[in-house]
């Protein structure tokens, strides 16, 4: 669709946006578009119509505030680093694009947090935290890249969120514009609020029920000292006994991450982690608290990790050594992508005593459609990241590939678990939704969100499925290797 | 006692409904002081509907039903060495249900360090204002399919649903936990907390009142000898009191909760909430008597009879108050945000939430 077949309302918000902001923060042509055509979910793309960058909060605000009075969709976007096509534009609608909204306000180390603009990184933030000794606990791989604002939008994770939360329980306030161009302010410096936890509804809600402005994040004093473990089993089973026994033990690892020897196999070509090519499955855990803490933690759980089958334990404890162990996990994604032309990334997470049952459904499934997959799985909080390797140049696989994923995700809501752990809805996942949630939930979510924005203007048509939705499936689509944001770290 | 009154609570709901009548959701009282009772013709009983569900050590979940006793809760927890590290408050005796706890949302002394309920909380299962019976969340750890239904229950004091059953994470009890203290004012107490605070010690819970500043450390036995001798140079050394001030601050029965009332009649006790390091405000003429502070500063109790001054106080220095016994004050753009969500909720006001925000409410 070109612009002179939008409507007069359409030409409305355009006109003010012009008016609002300099000529570089509204861009109409498409060299300047091309960048917002899609987010990390690659395999879906779509031209926008307009992006809008504001600099202010007023301006976000008289943004809304126009679209809502012409009825005009906004879609927020922070850094476009989302898996799931959150960001997704369209022609209909702004695309709000946060990322000229990127200062550190404030670094408050005797309150221990920092207030921050959406548009500021994930890693910024620890990066202007640690000159006080202090840092922000949730690390999505694309730390380097991704913004604040999204991992509220997204209530991202990463590695440590077994014993260190979610953005959900690291964010104790933020500024939000309403759908209705309204500045609401929840939470603050402080540990709780009144009322229904609105905080935490807005964390993950994928930008369908508010924007955010500016964000108040905890901060926590960094560790000591830190150890990393790798240990390498002859069956997957064990493996999945070792972290029961480590957490069964009372032992609450900084990080705990399995592998199947499939995903060893290629981080192993890739990375040369020294990897053992003979394991069926390897645990990789890393351990962080106060030196005294530290020595009788890390014999206790090589320990467990011996009497659990682990026939091989190496022991990081200096820096060079803990990366080295940690690349090939941090690898792992294109390290599969060498083994295939494409692959699909699924994010279901599962109770962890389920693991041996669903990895097993896995393999039958793959053997079923006569798709391969590489498993890789935060072991500590029980979240999956299979990926399935296809050809999307032979005829019929790609859609392949997804049913297969659709059907991973299937045995993960039956093994009692969910479709998604941290790569969010968006637009991937809305068909496997249906699968998690009945018609009155769904319907629920939808009064919900028109509590709201009764317009339903804010990211249309991601998130929740409408109660009629029966399209495509999808995942994170890698072709030839390439991912999206190829320089991010994907774990 | 354990019972599924599932089938009874849909169809209390849905015919009060029907008769316009609101409910007053109760699970065990024991909050009931707390608020002014809002307006309402039946009392929906959910004490009965109780009994622990799922519980597996290994996986850290447990799930229940919403009218379980938190004592129940905690008893089941400690025969695996695990615990609710958000400490839910048993107030009037031994006393609270688990939908109570979430409901209200309230923390123990450990919050700053542990979490607060609504981050333990992983799913929930609802029955809305038309009787519906909704499954949100989970049992696992990380979930982001739909909105986040489970954790905007907490704080809402009913006014959303009944949660009939919840499943919340535990964590590991501590192996080693001992008590620290020494004789500080209010002030020196708090930039003590400022400056420990940015260290990496395991500090589980702060008090300050009459003079006397407390600090629990927990965690493995190695980690809290190495912290207690660290503390000891600061001249904070080992109270034997320890368990028990935790326990009598979780639970409300310090005495300096219980001497609310005077000759002069009762005194009205505010609850505070401030960003941790902000000062104590100056209208207290006997701060050694009229406050206890915990949560290293950001949970202050006061006992002042000028309501005016608190409210100043709190706003000045970005926190928020309530005077216990009296309606929890909610910001106006936030209380119409959670009236719509009421009505989303339960759109026949069936509710009668002490929160007051449905539409008929005053």
């Amino acid at each position: 669709m070109t612009l002179t077949q939008h409507s007069a309302a359409h030409r409305a918000v355009l006109g003010k946006l012009q008016r609002l902001l300099p000529d570089d923060c509204v861009i109409t042509d498409a060299a300047g578009l091309r960048p917002y055509e899609t987010d990390g979910l690659t395999a879906i793309r779509e031209m926008p119509w307009v992006v809008a960058l504001p600099e202010t909060e007023e301006q976000v605000t008289a943004i809304v505030r126009c679209c809502a009075e012409h009825g005009v969709a906004v879609i927020p976007r922070g850094a476009g680093t989302g898996l799931s096509g959150g960001a997704r534009p369209h022609q209909q609608g702004v695309v709000l694009g946060l990322s000229k909204m990127a200062q550190i306000l404030a670094v408050d180390p005797e309150n221990r947090i920092a207030r921050v603009q959406p548009g500021v990184r994930n890693l910024a933030i620890t990066q202007a935290a640690e000159e006080h000794g202090l840092y922000y606990a949730p690390d999505p791989s694309s730390q380097i890249a991704c913004s604040i604002g999204g991992n509220v939008a997204e209530n991202a994770g990463g590695v440590h969120c077994l014993k260190y939360g979610l953005t959900v329980n690291n964010v104790l306030g933020v500024r939000m514009v309403t759908a209705a161009g309204d500045i609401v302010e929840l939470g603050g410096a402080v540990y709780d609020n009144p009322g229904p936890d609105l905080l935490a509804l807005l964390c993950g809600s994928e930008g369908m029920l508010g924007i955010v402005t500016e964000v108040t994040v905890a901060l926590l004093p960094s560790p000591e000292t830190k150890t990393v473990l790798l240990a390498a089993f002859s069956q997957v089973v064990d493996a999945g006994n070792a972290v029961a026994a480590i957490i069964a033990a009372g032992i609450i690892p900084a990080g705990m991450e399995m592998m199947d020897k499939m995903a060893v196999q290629a981080a192993e070509a890739f990375a040369k982690a020294g990897y053992p090519l003979d394991a069926e499955a390897i645990l990789i855990i890393e351990l962080d608290g106060a030196d005294a803490e530290l020595a009788t933690l890390n014999d206790q759980v090589t320990e467990l990790l011996r009497s659990h089958g682990a026939y091989q334990i190496d022991e990081a404890h200096d820096a060079a050594q803990q990366a080295r162990l940690w690349k090939g996990r941090k690898s792992a994604f294109p390290a599969v992508g060498r083994l295939s032309p494409d692959y699909l990334c699924m994010d279901g997470t599962i109770p962890r005593k389920t693991l041996p049952k669903v990895l097993s459904e896995i393999d039958a499934i793959s053997q079923t459609f006569g798709l391969a997959v590489a498993n890789v799985f935060h072991a500590a909080d029980g979240n999956l990241h299979p990926l399935i390797l296809f050809d999307a140049n032979v005829p019929g696989q790609t859609d392949k590939a997804m049913a297969m994923g659709a059907k991973i995700l299937e045995a993960c809501v039956a093994a009692g678990g969910t479709v998604t752990g941290e790569h969010g809805v968006g637009v991937e996942k809305l068909d496997t939704m249906c699968v998690q949630f009945t018609s009155e939930e769904l319907a629920q979510f939808f009064r919900l969100k028109a509590a709201l924005d009764p317009q339903a203007l804010l990211n249309p048509g991601k998130g929740i499925p409408t109660l009629t939705r029966c399209g495509e499936l999808g995942g994170m689509h890698v072709h030839k290797g390439r991912l999206p944001f190829p320089e991010l770290d994907r774990f | 006692m354990s019972a599924d009154q599932n089938r009874l609570l849909i169809e209390q709901i849905r015919t009060a409904g029907e008769n316009q009548r609101r409910l007053t959701i109760q699970g065990h009282a024991s909050k009931s002081s707390w608020l002014p009772a809002a307006s309402s013709d039946i009392v929906l009983a959910l004490g009965e509907h109780s009994g622990v569900l799922q519980y597996e050590p290994e996986e850290l979940v447990i799930t229940a039903r919403g009218g379980t006793s938190l004592s129940e809760i905690n008893a089941v927890l400690a025969e695996h060495q695990q615990q609710l590290s958000c400490e839910p408050p048993q107030l009037a005796g031994d006393n609270g249900t688990l939908g109570g706890a979430v409901a209200c949302g309230l923390s123990g002394p450990g919050r700053p360090w542990l979490g607060a309920i609504r981050d333990a909380v992983l799913g929930v299962e609802l029955i809305n204002g038309v009787g519906e019976y909704l499954k949100f969340g989970g049992q696992v750890m990380k979930n982001v399919a739909g909105y986040d239904v489970s954790r905007l229950q907490s704080g809402g004091w009913g006014s959303l649903g009944v949660m009939s059953v919840v499943s919340l994470r535990v964590q590991p009890a501590f192996a080693e936990e001992c008590t620290v203290g020494a004789s500080l004012s209010v002030d020196q107490s708090l930039s003590l907390c400022a400056q420990l605070g940015q260290r990496n010690l395991p500090i589980t819970a702060s008090c300050w009142h009459g003079g006397e500043f407390c600090l629990r450390l927990a965690g493995n036995q190695s980690g809290v000898a190495a912290a207690c001798l660290a503390l000891a140079n600061q001249g904070l050394h080992q109270r034997q009191s320890g368990t028990g001030l935790w326990q009598q601050l979780r639970d409300h029965q310090h005495p300096f909760f219980t001497q609310s009332d005077t000759e002069a009649g009762p005194r009205r006790l505010w609850r505070v909430v401030t960003p941790p390091a902000s000062p104590m405000p100056d209208f207290l003429t006997n701060p050694n008597d009229d406050a206890l502070v915990m949560w290293g500063g950001g949970l202050r109790w006061l006992y002042h009879d000028d309501g005016a001054a608190v409210h100043a106080y709190s706003k000045a220095v970005g926190g928020w108050c309530w005077a216990i016994g009296e309606s929890i004050p909610i910001d106006r753009m936030q209380a119409q945000i959670m009236g719509q969500l009421v009505k989303a909720f339960d759109p026949r006001g069936v509710f009668a939430s002490p929160l007051g925000l449905a539409a008929g409410d005053s």
